[in-house]
C-alpha cells in the first residue's frame, strides 16, 4: 500500500531532481564535446554505427513511460556505476597509450569521470530518500574463484569501445534528465513521485 | 477490349490495329478525331518522338465496316526520378512520420513502398489516409543509439527509383511551431509589447518533455530582427520596442534537450501603446484652427507641447515658453 510522502520529503525530492537535471544536462554537454574530440583524435568515423559493446550499459529502453520511479533510479544507478568503471579504464588506457601526448583528452575524460561519480552519488541520495536500500556494487564481494579477467583488447578495439562508452553515456544523460523529470512530478493520488511509493 | 499503353516522352510509338493485317484498310482516331494517313504505315499508326500532348485514347476501325478493331489509352510520361523523402518527429516521444514526393511529375500512376529498419528489426510504417504520401511509426524503444534506416521505392510502368535516409532518434525531433501567438500593447508603456503563445497541440507531453522557445521581433520598417531565447514559460514582454511603430513577431519551439528548432509561427503584428494626442494651447494653434485650412496638427506621442509649469503670461495670451520661441522665430522670418 502506498504511503503518503511527507511535505519535507517531497520538497527534498524535487530539489534533488532539479539539481540532478542540471547535473545531467551539464554532463551531457561535456560528454558530447568529449565524444567529438575523442573521435577526431582517435581517427574514428563519427557517423559509423558502433555495435553494442559488452559491459557498456545501453540507454535504449522499451516502455519507458511505464517504468516506476524505483526502476528508473535503480537502472540509472547501475548504468552510472558501470560508466564510472569504464571511464576509469579508458583513462588508464589513454595514459598508457599516449603518455603526455594527449593530455587534453585525458583531462576531459577525468572531468567527465568526476561528473559521472557525482551523478551516481546523487542517485544514491535519491534512493536513500525513498528509504530504498542502495544496491551493492558488483565486484564488492570477494570470491575465491572469481571470473577470469576479460581478454585485453587491441588498440583499435579499445578506441571503438571508448566511442561506444561515450556515445551511450551521452544517451544516458538525456534519459536521466527525462527520468528525473518524471520523478519530480507529484503523484496525484498520494503526493509521492509516480511509482516511488510502490513496494519493490 | 481496351488497353492502356505507357510510353516515355521522346519515344517512337507503333500501334498495331489488333489482329488486322499490315495491308488492311483502317482508320485511326485520337480522342475521336481522325488521324491523317501520313501517320500510318500500312495499318500501323506511327507516332514519332511522342510528348505529353500525344496522351489520349486511340481507336482503330476497319475501313469499310467501321468496326472498332482496337482501342488503347496512350499515357506518355517519364520514369520516376529519385524521390524526396523526409522523416520527422513532431510528437516525441510517441513516434515519427515520413513523407515523400517526386521532384517532377511522371504523368502516370506511381506506387510507393517504404521500409523502416531499426538495427536488424523491420518496423511497419502505417500509411496515413490523408495525406496519401505519408506514413507514421511508433517508437518501440527510446534513447537508442542504433540508427533508423528508411528506404522509399517508387515504381511506375516505365521504371523505378529509390532513396534512403539514415538517422538517429534524436536528430529528427522537430516540433510544430507554437500556436495561438498573441501580441498586445501594455497600457501606459510605450515601449512594451506582451507576447504569449501555446505549445503546439501535436506535442504530446510538454510537462515531461518541455519545450524551449525562440522569439524574434522587428518593426515593420526595419529588416533586422531582435532575438530572445526563453528556456521556460509561454510568454514574454518586449521592453525595447520603438514607440509608435508597428511590430512583427514570431515564435519557434524546440525540445529542451534534443532535436532542432521548429519553423517560425504565423507572424503577428502589434503596436506599442501610445498616448492620446493633447490639445494645443498656443496662439499659433488658435490661429491655425480658425483658418480655412482643414489640416490638423497632431503632436508626436512621446513629446508634449506644453507643460503647465512652462506657461508664461496669463489669460487669453498665456503661452508656453517653447511655443513662444517657435512663434517668435516664425515671425522673424516674415518681417
Amino acid at each position: 500500500m502506498a504511503a503518503a510522502e511527507s511535505p519535507s520529503a517531497a520538497l527534498r525530492r524535487r530539489d534533488l531532481c532539479s539539481r540532478g537535471i542540471r547535473l545531467a544536462g551539464k554532463m551531457r554537454a561535456d560528454v558530447v564535446d568529449l565524444l567529438d574530440a575523442y573521435v577526431e583524435q582517435q581517427g574514428l568515423d563519427a557517423s559509423a554505427s558502433v555495435a553494442a559493446v559488452e559491459g557498456v550499459p545501453l540507454a535504449a529502453v522499451e516502455r519507458w513511460d511505464e517504468q516506476t520511479g524505483t526502476q528508473r533510479l535503480l537502472e540509472n544507478l547501475a548504468a552510472y556505476r558501470a560508466f564510472r568503471a569504464l571511464l576509469a579504464q579508458m583513462l588508464e588506457e589513454q595514459r598508457e597509450q599516449l603518455g603526455e601526448a594527449d593530455a587534453g583528452l585525458g583531462r576531459a575524460l577525468a572531468a567527465v569521470l568526476l561528473q559521472v561519480s557525482a551523478f551516481a552519488y546523487h542517485l544514491e541520495e535519491l534512493l536513500r530518500l525513498e528509504s530504498r536500500g542502495i544496491p551493492g556494487e558488483e565486484g564488492d564481494e570477494e570470491e575465491e574463484d572469481g571470473p577470469p579477467p576479460p581478454p585485453r583488447l587491441s588498440l583499435f578495439e579499445q578506441k571503438l569501445r571508448g566511442q561506444a562508452v561515450l556515445r551511450e553515456l551521452a544517451q544516458w544523460a538525456v534519459r536521466s534528465v527525462r527520468d528525473l523529470r518524471q520523478l519530480a512530478k507529484p503523484s496525484p493520488a498520494t503526493g509521492a513521485a509516480p511509482g516511488l511509493a510502490e513496494s519493490p | 477490349e481496351s488497353h492502356t499503353q505507357y510510353e516515355r516522352v521522346g519515344a517512337d510509338v507503333t500501334m498495331k490495329c489488333g489482329s488486322m493485317d499490315w495491308d488492311a484498310a483502317v482508320t485511326w482516331t485520337a480522342n475521336g478525331t481522325d488521324i491523317d494517313e501520313s501517320h500510318l504505315n500500312g495499318s500501323y499508326l506511327i507516332l514519332k518522338n511522342v510528348d505529353l500532348s500525344h496522351s489520349g485514347q486511340y481507336s482503330c476501325y476497319e475501313g469499310s465496316s467501321w468496326h472498332l478493331k482496337y482501342q488503347t489509352n496512350l499515357r506518355v510520361g517519364t520514369p520516376p526520378k529519385e524521390p524526396v523523402l523526409m522523416c520527422r518527429s513532431n510528437n516525441y516521444p510517441k513516434g515519427f512520420y515520413c513523407s515523400w514526393h517526386l521532384p517532377t511529375p511522371t504523368y502516370m500512376p506511381n506506387s510507393f513502398n517504404i521500409s523502416v529498419i531499426h538495427g536488424t528489426k523491420d518496423m511497419v510504417c502505417e500509411k496515413d489516409a490523408v495525406p496519401k504520401n505519408r506514413c507514421h511509426i511508433r517508437y518501440l524503444q527510446l534513447f537508442s543509439t542504433v540508427k533508423y534506416k528508411v528506404t522509399l521505392t517508387v515504381t511506375n510502368p516505365l521504371g523505378k527509383n529509390f532513396t534512403t535516409l539514415t538517422f538517429d532518434e534524436f536528430a529528427i525531433v522537430k516540433p510544430d511551431p507554437p500556436e495561438s501567438v498573441v501580441a498586445k500593447p501594455v497600457p501606459n508603456n510605450p515601449r512594451r509589447l506582451e507576447v504569449s503563445w501555446q505549445n503546439p497541440s501535436s506535442w504530446p507531453d510538454p510537462e515531461s518533455f518541455p519545450l524551449k522557445f525562440f522569439l524574434r521581433y522587428r518593426p515593420l520598417i526595419l529588416d533586422q530582427w531582435q532575438h530572445v531565447e526563453l528556456s521556460d514559460g509561454t510568454s514574454h514582454t518586449i521592453t525595447d520596442a520603438y514607440a509608435g511603430k508597428e511590430y512583427i513577431i514570431q515564435v519557434a519551439a524546440k525540445d529542451n534537450d534534443i532535436g532542432t528548432w521548429s519553423d517560425w509561427s504565423v507572424a503577428v503584428h502589434a503596436t506599442p501603446w501610445t498616448e492620446e494626442p493633447k490639445h494645443l494651447t498656443t496662439e499659433a494653434q488658435i490661429t491655425e484652427t480658425t483658418s480655412a485650412s482643414t489640416s490638423s496638427f497632431m503632436a508626436p506621442p512621446t513629446t508634449k507641447i506644453c507643460d503647465k509649469g512652462a506657461m508664461v503670461g496669463s489669460g487669453a495670451m498665456a503661452v508656453c515658453w517653447t511655443a513662444g520661441l517657435v512663434v517668435a522665430a516664425y515671425s522673424v522670418l516674415f518681417i
